[in-house]
């Protein structure tokens, strides 16, 4: 029974590592630009299909095309803040929330048409290797993929509390207006949190790649998660969102280990109905305008 | 809206007419099931524009009372034999019970939190439905049993019938907007979607006003949703609570004037004929083509025409009326 449990808490653990990256990328673009992004699903998808066509066409292992995935989606991010968001922030709640909306239909969908519904997975030499430790068993693609996932979410700490760039990204969530009186070019702060947040999103889909297969609509599981992640840790705050994207992996492994295998999402959405319900005034405090 | 003269009328009258004979002057099934599509297209984006257009309150989880609806008149249907007519008015019934409770949970948001609370209402309703078999079919879902033509059991040989269903549920939902937008009630749905505090502080009382025109938007999807399962005979999880339905629901409004009368027709026309001749030139081989396009459309809207094409008609009308004093 424990070891049931500690096997369960285990593989929470280590996929929370990519939901984390998804929903730092969230909160991220929330905290500075407060626009949230639903298509930040789909750029791991795209990540996830980079990573697939370099292993397939170039023999490149998934994790050393991190190196192309990131790039390339942060070149995407500030590609959409300059010709996209930048065009609706200030406006209401209909353009804001529709335009990433609408980015997320049209990427699925062009997905789906140029790439088909087909799943399509790689394989590397450690992709069914594991360590057992006692009667424990840990999959090495996964244990790769949570480390560096921790190493590129504490990397981001480290940019946001050192450089000035991060300084004035900080600067720019917590109140934009004085942040722009103190010189702050907000257009380019924004367009590096933009492509920040879409290189995580790159990354998380580079690090799945050994170990889940590419599909156009994977980006909507890490994004449902990511979403009651960012919630959860309270909307803008990067800590928050990784502690709560681990404590998520865990909910839904657990929910799948004993309440059935198909039960891991309703888990989750009933996390997020809960938290709603249940800090309604932190939450609806934190969306008032 | 500004109320109809002269002109109005007539137009009006002409399109009534026409809509009225359509399905006797094309003979083909095919072009029957456009207008069919268009026309409940048209009603569940009415549905949805009395929340989502004029309170602004932006749901993307309409298909959850689409589907209650779907579900309850079948249930009643095939466990008791009750007839679909007395089934949609009980699913009406249950979708307002439920847009109690998740109106509750999800007005306590604002803005894309209260959209995320609805997507999540709505995909836990199918859930709940795929887990649960014994109680309605699960994954699997179930045939409605064909009786023939039995007009008292909403089934019928030909589509047409179908058609003025369809038509009558349109203009009762036109009906219930054009009368809302000329109450007190449209007023203050205006007002919370101008600004929601300050329609609070002026004392329109919020809460009271989301949770009624919630329970209107929700009763009259659920018509939708019977409609629809009676139209294809097929209920599953997937179909009743499908997303795309929120979608559409949310997307012809906009793309055809959120928080005017004719708005979600407009948009509808417009998307499903944009998707009908797709189909026509492309087949129906290749996925996707269809929500590209629509997120294009959409897309284009946001960033160009806000308002959608009604508000772009009011413009250039009302540029008309300024610009010749005569006219107006």
């Amino acid at each position: 029974m424990f070891e049931t449990i500690a096997q369960a808490v285990i593989n929470g653990l280590l996929i929370g590592g990519i939901y984390a990256l998804v929903s730092i990328g969230v909160t991220l673009i929330f905290g500075v630009v407060k626009i949230v992004n639903f298509a930040q699903g789909e750029f791991v998808m795209i990540g996830m299909y980079i990573s697939f066509f370099l292993a397939t066409q170039f023999g490149i292992d998934p994790i050393l095309s991190l190196f192309v995935s990131m790039p390339v989606l942060f070149f995407v991010g500030v590609v959409i803040q300059h010709f996209l968001i930048r065009r609706v922030l200030g406006l209401n709640d209909l353009p804001q929330i529709f335009l990433t909306f609408a980015l997320s239909l049209l990427i699925l969908n062009l997905a789906l048409m140029l790439l088909t519904a087909n799943y399509r997975t790689v394989h590397t030499w450690y992709s069914d290797e594991a360590f057992h430790i006692g009667g424990l068993y840990i999959p090495v693609a996964k244990f790769i993929a949570f480390v560096l996932a921790m190493v590129l979410s504490g990397t981001l700490w480290v940019f946001l509390h050192t450089t000035d760039l991060g300084k004035a990204m900080r600067a720019a969530s917590q109140n934009r207006d004085v942040a722009q009186l103190m010189g702050i070019n907000p257009d380019r702060v924004f367009a590096v949190a933009l492509g920040v947040a879409l290189a995580l999103a790159g990354a998380a889909g580079s690090l799945l790649m050994p170990f889940y297969p590419a599909y156009p609509l994977v980006g909507q599981v890490f994004v449902l998660m990511a979403f009651v992640a960012v919630v959860l840790g309270t909307l803008g705050n990067v800590i928050g969102a990784l502690v709560a994207s681990l404590l998520m992996g865990i909910a839904e492994s657990l929910g799948i280990q004993f309440i059935g295998a198909d039960s891991g999402l309703i888990v989750v959405f009933l996390l997020l109905l809960t938290t709603l319900a249940v800090r309604p005034s932190g939450l609806a405090g934190g969306w008032r305008r | 809206m500004p109320r109809l003269h002269g002109w109005g009328w007539l137009v009006l009258g002409g399109v009534t007419v026409v809509m009225l004979i359509l399905p006797y002057l094309v003979k083909s099934s095919f072009a029957v099931d456009i207008f069919i599509r268009v026309l409940l297209f048209s009603f569940i984006g009415t549905a949805w524009n009395l929340l989502g257009g004029y309170a602004k309150q932006l749901s993307l989880g309409h298909a959850a009372f689409f589907g209650l609806g779907a579900y309850t008149s079948t249930l009643l249907q095939i466990d008791f034999g009750i007839s679909p007519w007395i089934g949609m008015v009980a699913g009406g019934l249950v979708a307002m019970l439920a847009s109690l409770p998740i109106g509750w949970l999800c007005f306590r948001l604002r803005g894309p939190y209260f959209t995320i609370a609805t997507i999540a209402t709505a995909q836990v309703l199918m859930l709940i439905f795929l887990k649960f078999r014994d109680f309605a079919w699960g994954a699997e879902g179930t045939t409605i049993p064909n009786l023939g033509h039995a007009p008292l059991m909403m089934q019928f040989e030909t589509k047409i019938p179908y058609y003025y269903i369809v038509l009558g549920l349109l203009c009762v939902a036109l009906m219930i907007t054009a009368g809302i937008e000329r109450s007190r009630l449209g007023y203050y749905l205006v007002a919370i979607g101008e600004d929601e505090d300050a329609a609070e502080a002026i004392g329109v009382d919020v809460p009271r006003i989301k949770r009624n025109i919630y329970m209107v938007s929700s009763f009259l999807t659920a018509l939708a949703g019977t409609f629809y399962t009676q139209y294809i005979y097929f209920i599953d999880p997937q179909t009743a609570f499908n997303f795309n339905v929120s979608i559409e629901a949310a997307l012809v409004s906009i793309v055809g004037g959120i928080g005017t009368l004719w708005g979600p027709v407009i948009g509808t026309v417009l998307l499903e004929t944009t998707s009908a001749l797709l189909q026509s030139w492309l087949g129906n081989s290749i996925g996707g083509v269809q929500l590209t396009i629509y997120a294009l459309i959409l897309m284009a809207v946001i960033l160009w025409r806000p308002t959608g094409i009604m508000g772009y008609l009011i413009e250039v009308y009302g540029r008309r009326l300024r610009s010749n004093p005569a006219e107006a």
